[in-house]
């Protein structure tokens, strides 16, 4: 059972979810600890706290944001630009779920899974444009988080 | 969770990773999914993750109501 939340957790989170929208990049936890004037140590202890509370997922080795959902703080298959930025989602329901949160229009730039023939999705006004293709969850769902970057 | 041109295609990839298959939505649904679940802001400080109650019915919603959609256990 995770912790609860703190609102410095909390503030932490916002900030990185603002940061990601606004941007398309992940702040480091170092970019946070001067953002809010917070000792470097308290913010990485929030976002541990968040990531054990599977709003995160941390890079291993340097304990800095891997994916912030729908966002990924490193380059995937998935591209998406909206609002003159780029972004990367962790899958395709992640992709197309970066225009959901944004709340804006999107286009989605991947690939088939299968064949690596390109493919692009749009949404425009809250429509997604008429398109081929269909999405395959491999895992059941009860294991999404066994292993979040296969899934 | 990947983007694939067909069912074909899907079976493909199936075979040449000796996965079995899954759950496949159409594009509109999950862009549906996408907007229910993603829609709440995460700024919010209230902002939480959905029960696994509240998953499920965002499922249904759906259609997915199969084992493969349960998040329990």
């Amino acid at each position: 059972m995770p912790a609860d939340l703190t609102p410095h957790d909390k503030e932490v989170r916002r900030l990185i979810f603002d940061t990601l929208m606004r941007t398309g990049k992940a702040p480091s936890s170092a970019e946070i600890a001067v953002a809010l004037a917070a000792p470097h140590d308290t913010v990485r202890a929030s976002f541990q706290r968040l990531a054990d509370a599977h709003m995160l997922l941390l890079q291993r080795a340097s304990g800095e944001i891997l994916m912030a959902g729908p966002f990924s703080a490193v380059p995937t298959a998935f591209q998406v630009h909206s609002g003159g930025i780029s972004y990367w989602g962790n899958c395709i329901w992640d992709a197309l779920g970066i225009p959901a949160m944004l709340h804006q229009d999107a286009q989605i730039i991947t690939a088939c899974g299968d064949c690596g023939e390109a493919m692009q999705l749009t949404i425009h006004g809250g429509t997604l444009a008429p398109a081929d293709g269909v999405i395959h969850f491999a895992i059941p769902a009860r294991r999404w988080w066994d292993n979040l970057v296969y899934t | 969770m990947l983007l694939f041109r067909s069912e074909e295609h899907i079976d493909r990839w199936c075979q040449d990773w000796n996965q079995p298959h899954g759950a496949t939505l159409t594009l509109q649904q999950g862009w549906s999914l996408a907007q229910l679940w993603y829609g709440p802001d995460r700024r919010d400080p209230a902002w939480r993750r959905f029960t696994l109650d509240e998953a499920h019915a965002i499922f249904a919603s759906l259609g997915l109501t199969s084992p493969f959609w349960d998040l329990s256990g």
